[in-house]
């Protein structure tokens, strides 16, 4: 990778130059983006990134401001399997 | 980096209990229950991680346990954040490292 | 998969309650605020936050309010979790919430070790740090601005011995000055590189417009001059066009408007920057790179509301630019349109602590209303119009407009109530 390439999702390390091509080449939304790319994937869950990644879609705000353009789900933070659902192991 | 004793406005900074830990084996000095970052940064240690793929060097980036950039492994478990995990006596902690089978980078052609 | 043991016997740990009238997550301004209320009213309220000490972003702050007195943020933390647990709030610290569910008119609440239940439950979870990418962003002694913050006022350890900050707004000019008063050199505060995600924060125009709603944090003469006659498109454009190149010095801080970082460098760690001079509009002129040497960089792109929880709970959505992003579609009482589930402080937009708070005492008495407590009508409306005043004396508006925000996401609350409905709720 080019050194003055610019991280977006910094978990994942995935480009601004790879997400302009993805998002040029499928016309895609930021779902589909992310999809695509592992962009927002990582072990942050996106916290860091959405905001950027979301920038890109074509489903940009103004027809979509009353959905979340990148959907949230749990769990919110990593959780250990032996952790789920309580009780210390 | 150094500590701030003096602040003009939030005072002199009393004398605290410090305890030792380990950092990938190095003997580390701090005050007891401040965050593992702040403890390491305070020692002039700012890379708490390699990244699992590319090696690249990491440190704190949000601090307050957004990001999960300082994650560390902290007596055995993994994924602890190093900016919101206090440091206690004897605590070992070591840093991330590059795994051990990367994949191929298919950045290029994954479009 | 993992809820289906949420009926387990192994949850109940001996001696630990996990009932609760009210559950807050988040134990900043709002989320503490909301819970000394309710708790006042004789409700059984549990908060729970993730790091280890209550405050939220409150601990960090520290700023000279108009009147001369220091706004410190780590006594008003101390002041704030006093009062909870001298209502008898329990406050459980370094605990992850990772999931919500409602269950049989309860909410269920997932954490790593236990599992909690209650009646209502608040979301107070704050906000979170929008990066500006750039070439280098991920070398160790980058950092978010709130990070260089909270190293600082909170754990008093130097972030670096002399900094850079990449992006000018409110938050990072109040940080900037937080910094200089530690004795922390910070050599400039310059906008980051344009591109497809840092057009707003990008452009000096742009930039320069937001700041001149924050003149009255008084960084200098100019601002405050300019303020007031910049009132027109014209004027803003020539005073950009006139912003000397060597910056405008706040604090003895140099604030380039019309110079961009374009890449951060170093080998295992930050060594300095790339800095070149830009046009009006954000492009660079050829010619002008210029390396400074820095150990620490701070990423200043704003705050967005941090509501993956509200999310989680299918509680529906507006974007709103004038608080910042996405926001959980609310009325004035902090009611969201999921029945027992409150939202106070800047999940519902971005604004100062002291409307978290208000906004906070709001929710406690609406969770209190509706736990069946009476008499409290009266303290839910004044703490209403309390808000408001809150927000006319702000020292520091993150967005001009943040009171066309407010409207919008509460035309979109009064959109979702029909009204042949028993919509007694609505004041």
């Amino acid at each position: 990778m080019d050194e003055k390439e610019i991280i977006v999702c910094r978990c994942e390390e995935v480009t601004l130059s790879e997400l302009e091509l993805t998002a040029a080449t499928y016309n895609c939304s930021a779902r589909e983006l992310k999809l695509r790319t592992r962009a927002g994937m990582g072990f942050c869950g996106g916290r860091t990134c959405r905001t950027m990644i979301e920038a890109f879609g074509i489903d940009k705000r103004e027809k979509n401001r009353n959905q979340v353009t990148l959907k949230y789900q749990a769990p919110v933070r990593p959780v250990p399997f032996g952790k789920l659902g309580g009780k210390t192991p | 980096m150094t500590r701030i004793e003096n602040h003009p406005i939030l005072g002199k900074l009393g004398r605290k209990k410090t305890v030792t830990f380990t950092f990938d084996n190095q003997i580390i000095r701090g005050v007891e229950n401040e965050p593992i970052a702040a403890a390491l940064l305070a020692n002039s240690i700012r890379t708490l991680r390699n990244h699992e793929e590319t090696a690249k060097p990491r440190g704190i980036y949000c601090n307050i346990g957004h990001c999960f950039e300082c994650r560390v492994t902290v007596n055995g478990i993994q994924g602890k954040r190093a900016c919101l995990t206090p440091i206690k006596e004897g605590m070992i902690v070591q840093s991330g490292k590059r795994f051990a089978t990367p994949v191929r980078d298919w950045s290029g052609n994954h479009v | 998969m993992y809820k289906a043991v949420s009926g387990s016997p192994l949850l109940l740990e001996i001696g630990v309650e996990t009932m609760y009238d009210i559950i807050v997550i988040g134990a900043g301004p709002a989320g503490l605020a909301a819970a000394s209320t309710a708790a006042r009213e004789g409700l059984h309220v549990l908060v729970i936050d993730e790091y280890m000490k209550p405050g939220g972003r409150l601990l960090g702050q520290l700023y000279q309010e108009s009147n001369g007195n220091w706004w410190n943020g780590l006594e008003e933390s101390v002041k704030l979790n006093e009062q909870a647990v001298n209502e008898g709030v329990k406050i459980i610290l370094q605990t992850v919430v990772y999931d919500i569910e409602r269950q049989d008119s309860s909410w269920i609440i997932y954490t790593e070790n236990i599992v909690y239940t209650s009646k209502q439950l608040l979301l107070a979870t704050g906000a979170a740090e929008s990066p500006v990418p750039l070439p280098g962003w991920t070398l160790p002694g980058v950092m978010s601005v709130g990070a260089a913050q909270v190293m600082t006022n909170v754990h008093r350890v130097k972030p670096g011995d002399k900094g850079m900050i990449i992006g000018v707004n409110v938050l990072s000019a109040a940080i900037a000055m937080e910094l200089q008063l530690a004795g922390i050199d910070v050599v400039a505060m310059a906008l980051p590189p344009l591109n497809q995600l840092t057009h707003q924060h990008s452009r000096p125009k742009e930039v320069m417009e937001a700041l001149l709603h924050a003149s009255h944090l008084a960084p200098s003469k100019f601002l405050r001059i300019g303020s007031k006659f910049m009132t027109n498109p014209f004027m803003r454009q020539l005073g950009i066009r006139l912003y000397p190149k060597s910056g405008i010095s706040m604090w003895g801080i140099p604030i380039q408007l019309r110079k961009a970082v374009t890449e951060i460098y170093g080998t295992n760690q930050v060594e300095g920057v790339i800095i070149r001079t830009i046009d009006i509009n954000g492009s660079p002129v050829s010619g002008t790179e210029e390396s400074i040497a820095c150990d620490f960089v701070c990423i200043a792109g704003g705050l967005y509301p941090l509501a993956e929880l509200a999310g989680v709970a299918d509680c529906p959505f507006y974007y709103v630019d004038e608080l910042g992003g996405y926001v959980p579609i609310h009325n004035e009482k902090m009611e969201t349109p999921i029945e027992g589930l409150y939202v106070a402080g800047n999940i519902t937009g971005i604004e100062g602590a002291k409307i978290a708070i208000s906004q906070g005492v709001v929710a406690g008495y609406s969770m209190a209303i509706a736990s069946g407590k009476q008499g409290l009508v009266e303290n839910l409306q004044d703490s209403i119009k309390k808000v408001h005043e809150t927000r006319k004396q702000a020292a520091i508006r993150f967005h001009p407009k943040v009171d066309i925000g407010r409207n919008i996401i509460h035309k979109q609350w009064e959109a979702r109530q029909v009204p042949s409905t028993n919509d007694a709720t609505i004041i």
